[in-house]
């Protein structure tokens, strides 16, 4: 009663009558129903420098404890998964070609083989010595020979990485880089941390990687938005809850040469950095380290190697964004993403199950 | 026995007053009342008067040429603009629906409504990027 009260309609429309049954529907579900009021309590926040990036997390209903768990966890996961930090995991494998790991690295590890293996290679755990050969590594940036490329392209073979019993063996001069799933596990570690604890709503942005626990605590649902990879605002907005929402877009990173713009997404088959008019890729999906390892991959494999991907599986949705404006998103997506800003009025193509396939009119 | 005149005079009083009430209520700033601001009849930006309570200024602007729209509580109007007649200027004030002010030249027309016709939105939460 109270809550529909509250609402307080200056003119009863039939809507409004709606809306106030709703909302006590809503109380009989129990969604958003924590304190008797109907007020929303204040987040818990936390911004932690790791990672090489900027990680926010908002958890409603949760301890100072469980805040400081957290930013523990995240701290641990770095320090075991970094390619840079000499003391880490990774960084010992690289170094003598093979190691024992813990369970995190072997867990990220393993996931990062299986969307290997499931996108044929166009994610590839092993690319990071061309990638180092541009400079991404370390901003020094710069355009490799083809010799220096076709002596390194050997190297990149996740098939050569074996991983068995918390130990790791490399290909003779292989590197592994995990940077394309470590923060999508992240989430999930923390999003598993925070549901054991009984929170029910939780956001976090890992960097530009979004994960949420359920709803907002009024049960609505959260708004994230995609960045404009052209501009400062953002390409639309996506209503969505217990998801992660990941992008890749390559526009964060790169360097101009010569009228040409070199993207640090690499394709693992060339060594050369993605170009084939896609500009962002957005995955939505349950499981971030997933989401995080497509959003990679298929920026690789383009808008119609996406779209054929996304007809074989079934645990993600995606929003294309493409160099000549066009916006392109999977079925059932259409009527949670809202473009906006300067894609507002962009042409907008819904990709269904079956269309494209068999050249039907 | 009450005489006529007082009769009458009750009646005619009782009904002024509902005539004044009817007034009121059909004239008055209803609650949630809306400046939506069409161009080329399409919202381009709804304002909700009723919630302002400091004034404020903002600029449309597209290849025509620009707008500067003031707002206050309760009532909107074009505080500049560089076209032509600046008939959208001097109309002023508006506050009500009874008539809406046009910028001719600009396609420009901000009208009091009920509702919102632009869909502004809510600010997001986060940004996947």
């Amino acid at each position: 009663m109270e809550t529909v009260k509250r609402l307080h309609f200056h003119k009863p429309t039939p809507s409004g009558w709606l809306s106030a049954a709703l909302a006590s529907l809503l109380l009989l579900t129990g969604c958003g129903a924590r304190d008797g009021e109907g007020k929303t309590e204040e987040p818990r926040t936390r911004t932690v420098f790791a990672m090489d990036t900027v990680m926010d997390l908002t958890v409603y209903g949760g301890s100072e404890d469980l805040m400081r768990e957290a930013e523990a966890l995240i701290l641990t996961l770095e320090s075991e998964l970094s390619v840079t930090a000499p003391a880490s995991e990774i960084f010992a494998v690289n170094g003598a070609g093979e190691g024992s790991v813990g369970p995190d690295t072997a867990e990220v590890l393993s996931a990062a083989l299986e969307l290997s293996e499931r996108t044929e290679g166009k994610l590839d755990c092993t690319v990071y010595p061309v990638l180092r050969a541009w400079g991404f590594t370390t901003g020094d940036y710069r355009i490799p020979s083809e010799e220096e490329l076709d002596a390194l392209l050997p190297l990149v073979d996740w098939r050569r990485v074996s991983l068995g019993d918390g130990r790791v063996t490399l290909g003779p001069g292989q590197m592994l880089d995990l940077g394309a799933v470590a923060k999508g596990y992240t989430g999930d570690r923390l999003l598993a941390l925070f549901r054991e604890a009984g929170v029910t709503s939780a956001l976090v942005n890992l960097g530009g990687n979004v994960q949420a626990l359920g709803t907002k605590p009024d049960c609505s649902l959260w708004r994230v938005a995609v960045a404009d990879p052209l501009g400062n605002g953002y390409a639309g907005v996506l209503e969505t809850a217990d998801r992660a929402v990941i992008t890749s877009g390559g526009y964060e990173r790169y360097f101009e040469r010569d009228g040409r713009i070199y993207r640090h997404i690499l394709d693992p088959d060339t060594g050369i950095p993605a170009d084939n008019g896609l500009i962002s890729v957005t995955i939505v999906g349950e499981r971030g380290v997933v989401c995080d390892g497509l959003s990679t991959a298929l920026f690789v494999m383009g808008e119609e190697g996406a779209a054929d991907f996304w007809r074989d599986s079934d645990d993600f949705g995606m929003i294309l964004l493409t160099e000549d404006g066009r916006i392109l998103l999977t079925e059932g997506l259409e009527t949670s993403f809202t473009p906006a800003g300067d894609w507002t009025d962009a042409p907008l193509t819904v990709i269904g199950r079956e269309s494209g396939r068999g050249g039907a009119p | 026995m009450i005489p006529t005149k007082t009769w009458i005079l009750l009646i005619s009083a009782f009904l002024l007053l509902s005539v004044a009430a009817g007034l009121i209520l059909y004239l008055g700033p209803a609650p949630g009342t809306v400046a939506n601001i069409y161009r080329d009849g399409v919202p381009v930006r709804s304002v909700d008067l009723s919630l302002v309570t400091e004034p404020y200024e903002f600029t449309l602007t597209d290849e025509r040429g620009s707008n500067v729209i003031r707002v206050e509580p309760g009532r909107i109007s074009v505080a500049e603009a560089d076209c032509p007649d600046g008939i959208c200027v001097k109309t002023g004030w508006i506050s009500d629906s009874a008539a809406p002010i046009v910028c001719l030249p600009h396609r420009l027309v901000i009208r009091i409504e009920q509702t919102a016709a632009a869909e502004s939105g809510p600010v997001p939460d986060t940004v996947s990027r």
